[in-house]
């Protein structure tokens, strides 16, 4: 039964470019678009519910992997012209090694500390995205980032990169799933829930916390990789600190720590913007609100909500 | 001597907003045991203000600079009764993104109110140039200077022998002694946090003449000011300002000798030197104002 409503969901989701194009031609770029956007932010958040969801640190620096992987990727396409099926690992590797590095001082650091830390680490990252005009180019972004192509398939057309965003958002939720069950899972949470108590059970905490940081990391390289390539332009303004605002939102609006719950933030986040069409300051502002109101009145977010609703109707009695 | 003697001066200058905003921040993790990740968005708010009282109101600039330290600490008195005080009892993940979404919400309106092009205060102090021995400074970077002595004099004195702030104190070391002899907490906790928005809009009204007011200088002033608090030892307020005025010098130098694009980094690298070196900061105490 489980098996058969998984295999129905694949095959919906990987049908969407030909229903949208059925039920709604005229609409079909636009909304591929933002779908392509839901994958790759999906992907992000799952990554960054590794640290904040499962080992309990909270990191500001995904924006700064983010960009370090795409900034990577672009320009060794760009400038040195090697193919996707290198950048893409490059993209990678350099995200996880900057994690490796940065993730050692800060991790001598503990929660406000370390939050503080990794937002410095993000805002500096910024700063020379911006400045190091030689590199990165700067303001002037960089441009005619090339399409992937891997062997004889060649991404290209819209549908093509949404195939893409969904392989990768279920590659990067199966990654998720296999780090937060079973003993490995079992040993985040440990380390989440008291760190104290992890310890003497010697399951050694900064060795959970960096491994949950650095995988992390590394996948947030690699899916600004695929921003890059997608979008075509990488500028200093996508490494800002509002997109940590955008991922905690998608986080705490699903549910922390569960796959299901980002995947649900990540598609009502998206969805969110483009039901309320405004201006992106007064969107910043609504974003703003709505966290303070979920962390402070529902903190486990719409998965809590689902949780609770399908409890209830699995035990109609009422207990 | 004046190539050295000028970024020193301004190194201070900048040092006495840090050291304000810092100890802002280092008052409220003592007290209570919070980060506000909002508290440059106070400064922000404090400069605005500044703005409106002395450039469209035409106040003279001390009645001016006195108006803007007030509806900060008003601000701040408003700011535990609404959010802060909802969050206290909540983990620290809750508290510091309650925090962090407020800093957000802040600016954006602050974008939407005054708009994205920078607010110039320059007041006949800042014009005014003062000149001793070849080197030369603006009248206000001496106002600047003047005031943070005054203002750290006064909360020294403040913290040691006043009641409120001697209940502060003893709220650092602990929370539940206190209460339990008969301390209002949460009257204490409330002008914690006036004092600090107070301290920020200070801040706000002695450097705005100098600087621009631009509705996103809150997000790195926070983070300089926290790299001062972590410096100097985490609820240590004399180690947090000692830290703030070195990293105030050490960007004024960096950005005359080293690279100016760069000089925003500079309070970051001292703070990760400093951690890996000594993790509990320069001044080595645990906690207490």
């Amino acid at each position: 039964m489980r098996a058969l409503r998984w295999s129905f969901g694949g095959v919906f989701l990987v049908a969407v470019p030909w229903i949208v194009a059925a039920v709604a031609p005229g609409q079909q770029r636009y909304i591929l678009h933002v779908l392509i956007f839901t994958a790759l932010y999906g992907a992000l958040a799952l990554s960054y519910d590794l640290v904040v969801g499962h080992v309990g640190s909270l990191s500001l620096a995904h924006p700064a992997f983010f960009g370090i992987g795409a900034y990577t990727a672009a320009l060794l396409g760009t400038e040195a012209r090697w193919p996707f099926a290198a950048a893409l690992p490059a993209g990678i590797a350099a995200a996880g090694l900057m994690a490796l590095a940065v993730g050692v001082p800060m991790f001598r650091l503990t929660e406000h500390s370390f939050a503080m830390g990794t937002l410095g680490f993000a805002l500096v990252t910024q700063i020379v995205a911006t400045n190091w005009v030689e590199f990165t180019r700067g303001p002037l972004c960089v441009t005619g980032i090339p399409k992937p192509e891997l062997g004889p398939l060649r991404i290209v057309t819209l549908p093509a990169f949404y195939w893409m965003g969904l392989t990768a958002v279920g590659l990067v939720g199966l990654l998720y799933h296999g780090l937060t069950t079973a003993r490995l899972g079992r040993a985040f949470h440990a380390v989440r829930d008291n760190e104290m108590l992890a310890s003497a059970a010697s399951i050694h905490p900064l060795k959970y916390r960096m491994l949950a940081f650095v995988i992390g990391g590394a996948v947030a390289g690699g899916v600004g990789t695929l921003f890059a390539s997608y979008v075509g332009v990488l500028c200093p303004t996508e490494l800002a600190v509002s997109l940590s605002v955008n991922l905690l939102v998608m986080l705490f609006l699903g549910g922390v720590g569960s796959l299901r719950g980002v995947v649900v933030g990540a598609v009502a986040f998206t969805a969110l913007p483009e039901i309320l069409r405004m201006a992106p300051t007064w969107r910043m502002v609504i974003y703003g609100l709505l966290l303070l109101l979920i962390v402070i009145r529902a903190p486990d977010g719409l998965e809590g909500v689902i949780r609770r609703r399908s409890a209830a109707w699995r035990q109609p009695s009422g207990g | 001597m004046g190539d050295l003697v000028e970024p020193l001066v301004h190194g201070l200058t900048l040092g006495s907003l840090y050291a304000m905003v810092a100890t802002g921040l280092a008052l409220m993790f003592g007290v209570v045991r919070l980060i506000n990740f909002a508290h440059g968005e106070f400064y922000m708010l404090g400069g605005y203000a500044f703005w409106y009282a002395y450039g469209e109101l035409g106040l003279p600039y001390p009645v001016a600079a006195l108006v803007a330290t007030a509806a900060m600490g008003a601000f701040g008195l408003v700011y535990e009764r609404s959010v802060i005080r909802t969050i206290l009892p909540r983990t620290w993940h809750v508290q510091l993104i309650a925090t962090l979404a407020t800093s957000i919400t802040l600016t954006n309106l602050a974008i939407l109110v005054f708009g994205t092009q920078p607010k110039e205060v320059p007041t006949t102090l800042s014009s005014a140039i003062l000149e001793v021995g070849g080197v030369r400074m603006a009248w206000q970077r001496l106002v600047v200077l003047v005031a943070a002595v005054v203002i750290f004099a006064g909360l020294e004195w403040f913290v040691t022998r006043a009641k409120l702030g001697k209940a502060m104190r003893a709220m650092s070391q602990n929370r539940e002694a206190c209460a339990v002899v008969g301390v209002d907490v949460q009257r204490v906790a409330l002008a914690t946090f006036g004092l600090s928005a107070a301290l920020a809009g200070g801040a706000a009204a002695l450097v705005s003449p100098l600087f621009n007011i631009f509705p996103d200088v809150g997000a790195l002033l926070t983070l300089k000011a926290f790299a001062a608090v972590i410096v100097g030892g985490l609820g240590f307020v004399k180690g947090a300002i000692a830290a703030a005025f070195l990293i105030g010098v050490a960007e004024s130098l960096a950005a005359g000798y080293l690279s100016y694009a760069y000089k925003d980094a500079i309070a970051f690298v001292v703070m990760v030197a400093v951690l890996l070196v000594r993790p509990q900061g320069l001044f080595g105490r645990r906690i207490g104002i």
